[in-house]
C-alpha cells in the first residue's frame, strides 16, 4: 500500500509540469529557443517545485504544531499566522507598496508569532490552551481588521486582496523560490536537530522534562522554525488552507506508526498534495481556479469520511 | 549525597522539611488528598521551587542530563500522547543507564512479549510494569514511584514488590503507596502526610506499632505481626 501510494506520488511529480492549458509537443519542448521550453522552464517547473515545498511545509508545520499543541486542529493557520501574513499584505496593497506584498507577509506572520510568545511568557509555565486561545483571538481581531482595510480601499484594491486571500501559485522563474527553499532547509535542520526531544514529547510534558529536556525552550524554537517556513511560503502564495489539517491525519491512519516517523512522509506527501490540487486547478477550469479553493473541495469531503472509517 | 527539601510550603503542602541520605529508600504514605503525589512532583522540579536540593546543589538550576540523571517520577498513570509509539520505542527515550539493555529490563519484569506492542493496546496494568522498566534503564540516583502496584493483579504485584526490594540498579528509591502490606513487608523509613503536613517519620518499626496506627488509621489497620491489615 505505502510503495503503492510512493510510486504513483513519484510519477504525479514528474508528470505534472508537463500538464496545463498550453500543450506542450515534446519535439519543441527540448529545443531550447522554443516557447514550449520557455514556458516548461520559467512557469511550469517554478509552479510545480513551489506547490511542492509549500504543501511540504504546511503539512509538515501541521504536524509539529499538533504535537506542540496537543491538539489534532491546531495548524499554523489556527493561531492566525496565516490571518497575520493576510493583513499585512493588505496593508502593504493599500499603502501602495503591493511590489513589496511577500515581505509585509513575511512580517505579518513573523508578528504574530512573536505577540503569541510575548503573551506566553507572560504566563509562568508553558501552556498551550493559553497559546492556542491567544491565537484563535489574534485572528478573529486580523479578520476584524482585514474588514477595516477592504472598507478603505479602492476597488482595484479590493480585488487584489481578494486575490491573495484566495491563494494563487503564480510565479515566474526561479527567483522566489530561492528564500522559500532556505526557510524550508532551516525548518528540516531544526526538527532534525531536535529529533530525539520530539520523540520525548510525543510521550507527554512532564516525560519529557523528567528526561532532561527543556520543554518550553523545544517548543518555542519548533514554532519558531515552522513559522518562518510557513511565513515565507505564505508571503508567496497566499494561505491556503487544509493542507496541515488533513495530511497528518491521512497518514497517521495509513502508516499507524508514532508521528516521528511521519515527520519526512509528512512533508513529502503534503507536497504532492498541493502538486496534484494545483494540477486539477489549471485542467478544470477554462481559468484557474484558486488554489485555496481545490484544497478544500478535495480536503474536506476527504477527511470527513477519513473519520467516519476511523469511527468504525 | 542526600536529597533535601527544605521548608517547603504551597496551597497543599505546608512546611516539608526533610533529607534522605543516598543509598536510603523511604515510603510516602497518607490519606487521598494529603498531598503524596504534590510532594513527588515537588521533590523531581515538575512543580517549580527552590526548596529541593540533591548534594547540596538547587535542582532548579541543573538542567539536561544532570538533572534527569538525579531524580526521576514514575506516575502511576501511562499517559502518552501518540498512543502510536511502541513499547521499546518508549523505553529508548529514558535509556541513561547504558549498562542495562532494554531486553533484560524487560525480562526482570516479566513482560519481554510487550516489546513491540503499540501503547495504546496496553492495559493499565501493564502499562504501569512498562514504566517500572523505564524507571530500571533511566537509573537516576532518586526514583519516585506513584502507586506503583495501583493497577496490578495479585502475581504482578509480588513480582513488583520484589523488584522493589530486591533491586540493586536504583540508588535510592522513594515509594508512594496506600498499601500498607507493601509498606510493611519493604521496611522502607516511613514519611506520613496528614492534610500537608508531615506527621510522622521515622522508621517502619516504629511506625507499625499497633498504637502508631491507631494514632493514625482510628482503629481500621491492624498489624497481625507477620502481616499488616486493613480491617473492614
Amino acid at each position: 500500500m505505502k510503495i503503492l501510494f510512493l510510486l504513483a506520488s513519484l510519477s504525479l511529480l514528474i508528470a505534472a509540469p508537463f500538464f496545463g492549458q498550453i500543450a506542450l509537443p515534446l519535439d519543441e519542448l527540448i529545443q531550447p529557443q522554443s516557447m514550449a521550453h520557455q514556458v516548461f522552464m520559467q512557469i511550469r517547473l517554478p509552479r510545480v517545485l513551489l506547490a511542492f515545498l509549500v504543501g511540504g511545509i504546511l503539512s509538515l508545520g501541521g504536524l509539529v504544531f499538533q504535537v506542540v499543541f496537543r491538539n489534532p486542529m491546531s495548524t499554523p493557520y489556527t493561531l492566525g499566522v496565516a490571518s497575520g501574513a493576510t493583513l499585512f499584505t493588505a496593508i502593504a496593497i493599500i499603502a501602495g507598496l503591493g511590489a513589496y506584498s511577500p515581505l509585509f507577509a513575511f512580517v505579518g506572520a513573523m508578528m504574530t508569532v512573536l505577540i503569541l510568545f510575548a503573551v506566553a511568557s507572560r504566563f509562568g509555565g508553558y501552556n498551550p490552551t493559553t497559546l492556542l486561545l491567544v491565537g484563535i483571538a489574534l485572528g478573529f481581531f486580523y479578520a476584524a481588521a482585514l474588514m477595516v482595510m477592504y472598507a478603505l480601499s479602492t476597488l482595484q484594491e479590493s480585488y487584489e486582496i481578494l486575490r491573495f486571500t484566495m491563494g494563487s501559485l503564480d510565479i515566474v522563474g526561479f527567483g522566489q523560490i530561492g528564500i522559500l527553499t532556505a526557510a524550508t532547509a532551516l525548518l528540516l535542520l531544526i526538527i532534525r536537530y531536535y529529533k530525539e526531544a520530539f520523540k520525548a514529547l510525543l510521550v507527554s510534558y512532564e516525560f519529557a522534562f523528567l528526561q532532561g529536556i527543556h520543554v518550553k525552550k523545544l517548543s518555542y524554537t519548533l514554532l519558531f522554525g515552522v513559522s518562518v517556513a510557513v511565513g515565507a511560503a505564505v508571503s508567496l502564495t497566499g494561505p491556503i488552507g487544509f493542507v496541515g489539517l488533513i495530511i497528518p491525519h491521512m497518514l497517521a491512519t495509513l502508516y499507524q506508526q508514532s508521528a516521528e516517523k511521519l515527520l519526512v512522509p509528512s512533508f513529502f506527501y503534503g507536497g504532492v498534495f498541493l502538486v496534484l490540487c494545483d494540477l486539477i486547478a489549471r485542467s478544470l477550469a477554462d481559468a484557474t481556479l484558486p488554489i485555496g479553493v481545490v484544497t478544500s473541495f478535495v480536503g474536506a469531503p476527504f477527511f470527513i469520511y477519513l473519520l467516519l472509517r476511523g469511527r468504525k | 549525597m542526600p536529597l533535601h527539601i527544605t521548608d517547603y510550603s504551597d496551597e497543599i503542602l505546608h512546611d516539608i522539611s526533610f533529607a534522605l541520605e543516598a543509598g536510603c529508600h523511604l515510603c510516602i504514605l497518607g490519606a487521598n488528598g494529603a498531598g503524596k503525589t504534590t510532594l513527588a512532583k515537588v521533590l523531581c522540579e515538575l512543580i517549580d521551587s527552590d526548596a529541593v536540593t540533591i548534594d547540596g546543589k538547587s535542582l532548579r538550576h541543573m538542567h539536561g542530563t544532570a538533572r534527569a540523571k538525579a531524580i526521576n517520577y514514575i506516575p502511576s498513570k501511562l499517559e502518552i500522547f501518540d498512543a502510536h509509539m511502541r513499547v521499546e520505542e518508549l523505553l529508548a527515550l529514558s535509556h541513561f543507564d547504558t549498562t542495562l539493555h532494554i531486553g533484560d529490563a524487560l525480562e526482570r519484569l516479566r513482560i519481554t512479549h510487550l516489546k513491540d506492542h503499540p501503547c495504546k493496546t496496553l492495559s493499565s496494568g501493564e502499562s504501569q510494569l512498562v514504566l517500572t522498566a523505564s524507571a530500571l534503564l533511566h537509573g537516576a540516583r532518586y526514583t519516585l514511584f506513584d502507586e506503583p502496584t495501583a493497577n496490578l493483579d495479585p502475581i504482578r504485584m509480588r513480582t513488583l514488590f520484589h523488584l522493589l526490594a530486591d533491586d540493586t540498579v536504583l540508588q535510592s528509591k522513594i515509594v508512594i503507596t496506600h498499601n500498607l502490606e507493601l509498606a510493611y513487608k519493604l521496611g522502607f523509613d516511613i514519611l506520613y502526610l496528614e492534610a500537608g503536613h508531615i506527621r510522622f517519620h521515622g522508621t517502619a518499626d516504629r511506625f507499625f506499632t499497633q498504637s502508631q496506627l491507631d494514632a493514625l488509621y482510628h482503629g481500621s489497620v491492624k498489624n497481625l505481626g507477620e502481616h499488616v491489615v486493613v480491617s473492614l
